[in-house]
């Protein structure tokens, strides 16, 4: 018979064992399931916009692109635009013509097969509802499909209507018949998806922490061989901290944003590869040009002398770089040697001065806004307010919500609006037309151009400038440069800073490199898990 | 003479520390407060560091002996913004409840004293404003009013005057009643300067033990309001904002929420003691509202 001792240390040994070999079969089930889930941690809410193919046009994009695919995709390696749902593609007449022959055996989630009326038909949709990017279709005069497979793009001017088609936004070719005959924008409203691209929607439950689940889509026309993720999750995870523990867990395969010190805290650690790519991101103190005191560019041009660009740089640590002009590095249209401002208070307050302003002068109170919950904008901000407050400038700084910051912006009442507002762009095709037709061409009333700028020479030469990309690259580029000198001369607003791509990735997944011409954006098909 | 009134002071104030070591400990730690908050240029290494200068070249310096608190992501030095904050946390505390028995005292008084339609009247305002939960009151008023400390300081009296109008009701419908007061109305007093002069001065003691008993809840309630985003704007040297301007470094720099989070701490604690303290020497009777 056995002592009390012994049996109760037998049942400890029991328990113990059933213990560890219950956790046995859990991590083992883990590891299984993890190697088909990818998970991706975004700090933003991941479809604000709804499901709409044709008019989102803020962070949905970073599921969208699992789910739909363009005519074409930019490989910011390379600089090249390479096929996507078009096989290949081809320009005459100038740049005025394009056409665009598409891959066969490509089917719709709905099972539908894609065909150039198909395409046709879901590009006049989006050009029809005019929202978010559609403008990018505008070149487009009309479309005509000759065969099954081949679409034909008449544009009223020259234009580069492959990288257009690889945008980001409102580029997506989808089954416009999807809904039968009911509203297609309702259907998408419910949670439904009707690309092509190797993913399909799951489940989706706004407000939720895991917000949307992606699955496989089998006939997709790539194929699924070889190993590759079965199922794709996001994460609404808002603190970065947290972030950190869950990629540590192994709960989260990605994220979209950590603080550069969080960053640079995986930088030794063996599991986590950490890259570093520069981006199309950049970001600008637009300055409201038709208030006083910023309606005197003497006043502009002493605000964008008296920034530290270099405290900016410091204080977000590698997560910055300071701006040349309005175009960032890696596109066209990007120099090194514009006539930049740089950090120089002895000028800025000889500007003042010369206004009537400056230390000692009258004081110059100015509020600034910027997106309440962003860490880059935050500390943008701060280095603002501290760089200026020397110079007799006192500046408010004041964080609201996007919706709250971007209606001060368009306010009837023009004592409602800001004097700076911080404002980040990437463009939506790898092109500099973006910036200037948005933050800086005319528009009455304001939509994104903050500083009320209105300047018809720029107008024109921006028009310009858009319709040579397509016919003579160069002369574009040197239009580009003119219209950014005449730009830093008026300083509607000052470049600041380019965001860098701080990414912190498992060892566990293999194949990701940061694409600044869809941001944040992980292409999860092409990564293969590895145990 | 007078020195023999020195001493028996002193040795009453012995004896009451010894008798009541929480409130000498609170009242001790919350006077140094006030000293600190007093003397911040003097004792802050960096003053200018509580303002809008920033260092760029030197931020996320762990502590070290040129900055015993290290620096923040701006490379302020943090002893010098921990130092300052003592003066806006105080500051603030002062203010709200200077704001919140100067509105909730009179009207207190007159509805105790008068009683009737002007009781019910000032009570049910009173039950309205204390029927929402204080902080999220707070977080609505602010959310409108915009984020900033002078708002905070409005958003948070709006919340806290209410207690004192039920507490100095009650004291003054207690007093009421009373023979001296009864004898100042037969003697034709007039009606403010018997208020003034009597029901006011026999109210007192339990506001003066709420009053200490709340200047941690308030000093609580805006490092929460800051914290959230909704109080002081940087580079206001406010603990809340602080700690929560340190919570994405938590982890790598771990000095830029504890010790602002300290001063919290230390500073509501000691309060609180001495509200405790105060009340048992004063109020024995009195059981705690909230």
């Amino acid at each position: 018979m056995l002592g009390i001792r012994t049996r109760f240390l037998a049942l400890a040994f029991a328990v113990l064992m059933l213990f560890v070999l219950s956790n046995c079969g859990s991590t083992s089930k883990l590891a299984q399931v993890q190697n088909e889930t990818f998970t991706y941690a975004a700090n933003v809410e991941i479809m604000p916009g709804g499901w709409d193919p044709s008019t989102d046009y803020s962070s949905e994009l970073i599921a969208m692109a699992q789910m739909y695919e363009g005519l074409t995709r930019y490989n910011a390696v390379d600089k090249k635009v390479e096929p996507l749902l078009a096989e290949s593609f081809d320009s005459s007449n100038g740049g005025k013509q394009w056409t665009f022959t598409l891959r066969s055996g490509v089917k719709f989630h709905t099972g539908r097969p894609l065909t150039a009326l198909a395409a046709k038909a879901a590009i006049e949709r989006t050009i029809k509802l005019g929202q978010g990017a559609a403008y990018i279709w505008d070149p487009v005069k009309s479309i005509d499909t000759p065969d099954a497979h081949t679409l034909v793009f008449h544009l009223k001017y020259a234009a580069p209507l492959d990288l257009i088609a690889s945008a980001g936004y409102a580029s997506w070719i989808f089954d416009t018949k999807a809904a039968g005959s009911g509203d297609l924008g309702k259907w998408f409203a419910a949670g439904r998806d009707a690309g092509t691209g190797p993913y399909t929607v799951d489940t989706w439950q706004p407000g939720q922490e895991v917000q949307v689940t992606l699955k496989a889509f089998p006939g997709y026309w790539g194929g699924w061989s070889g190993t590759r993720y079965q199922r794709v999750v996001f994460r609404y995870v808002p603190a970065a901290t947290t972030t950190v523990q869950l990629l540590k867990a192994g709960d989260v395969n990605a994220e979209m944003q950590l603080t550069p010190q969080l960053w640079a805290s995986f930088q030794n650690d063996p599991n986590f590869l950490t890259t570093s790519t520069p981006s199309y991101y950049n970001f600008f103190a637009m300055l409201n040009t038709q208030r006083a005191p910023l309606s005197d560019v003497r006043v502009r041009q002493a605000i964008a002398y008296g920034i530290n660009y270099d405290g900016i740089v410091a204080v977000l640590k590698g997560n910055a770089v300071k701006s040349s002009g309005i175009v960032p590095a890696g596109l066209f249209g990007h120099f090194d040697d514009l006539p930049n401002y740089t950090y120089d208070p002895t000028k800025a307050e000889a500007l003042l001065r010369e206004a009537g302003y400056g230390p000692g002068g009258k004081n110059i109170k100015l509020v600034l806004t910027y997106e309440q919950g962003d860490n880059f904008e935050a500390m943008t901000s701060a280095v603002i307010k501290s760089s200026l407050a020397p110079l007799n400038i006192d500046v408010g700084v004041r964080p609201l919500q996007w919706s709250v910051l971007w209606a001060k912006t368009q306010a009837s009442d023009l004592s409602q609006r800001q004097d700076i507002a911080i404002y980040g762009w990437y463009p939506d095709y790898p092109d500099p037309a973006s910036w200037f037709v948005n933050l800086f061409e005319t528009q009455n009333p304001p939509v994104y151009n903050a500083t009320y700028y209105s300047n018809q020479t720029v107008d024109r030469m921006i028009g310009e400038a858009m319709k040579l990309t397509a016919s003579d690259r160069p002369k574009a580029e040197t239009q580009y440069r003119d219209i950014q000198v005449k730009l830093l001369q008026d300083v509607p607003a000052v470049p600041l800073v380019g965001m860098v791509y701080q990414r912190v990735l498992p060892r566990s997944v293999s194949g990701f490199q940061d694409d600044p011409a869809y941001p944040d954006v992980v292409f999860v098909y092409q990564l293969t898990p590895v145990k | 003479m007078s020195e023999v009134a020195i001493t028996t002071r002193s040795r009453g104030v012995a004896r009451l520390a010894r008798k009541n070591p929480l409130l000498a400990w609170g009242a001790l730690v919350a006077a140094a407060l006030i000293v600190v908050a007093l003397a911040a240029p003097l004792i802050a290494p960096h003053p200018q560091d509580a303002g809008s200068t920033m260092h760029p070249a030197a931020t996320l310096q762990s502590p070290s002996r040129a900055h015993p608190f290290g620096t923040d992501m701006y490379g302020r030095d943090e002893l010098s913004r921990v130092v300052y904050g003592a003066r806006v946390s105080l500051s603030v505390a002062g203010l709200v409840l200077i704001i919140a028995v100067a509105i909730g005292v009179p009207l207190g008084i007159a509805a105790g004293y008068f009683g009737g339609v002007v009781d019910n009247i000032i009570m049910r305002v009173t039950d309205v404003f204390l029927a929402f939960p204080a902080l999220l009151l707070s977080l609505a008023l602010v959310s409108v009013l915009g984020p900033s400390v002078r708002n905070a300081v409005l958003a948070i009296s709006v919340t806290w005057w209410p207690w004192y109008t039920r507490l100095a009701r009650g004291q003054a419908a207690s007093v009421r009643g009373r023979q001296f007061i009864e004898s100042c109305r037969a003697l034709g007093v007039p009606r403010f300067r018997m208020l003034w002069r009597h029901v006011l001065p026999n109210s007192v003691t339990p506001l003066i033990v709420q009053v200490s008993l709340d200047a941690g809840g308030v000093i609580l309630t805006a490092a929460a309001l800051s914290f959230l985003g909704l109080g002081a704007q940087d580079p206001t040297p406010e603990w809340g904002l602080m700690v929560s301007q340190g919570q994405d470094f938590f982890t790598t720099q771990w000095w830029l929420v504890t010790f602002p989070g300290i001063a919290i701490l230390i500073t509501a604690m000691a309060f609180n003691l001495m509200g405790d303290g105060l009340r048992e020497v004063l109020d024995p009777k009195r059981v705690l509202t909230r």
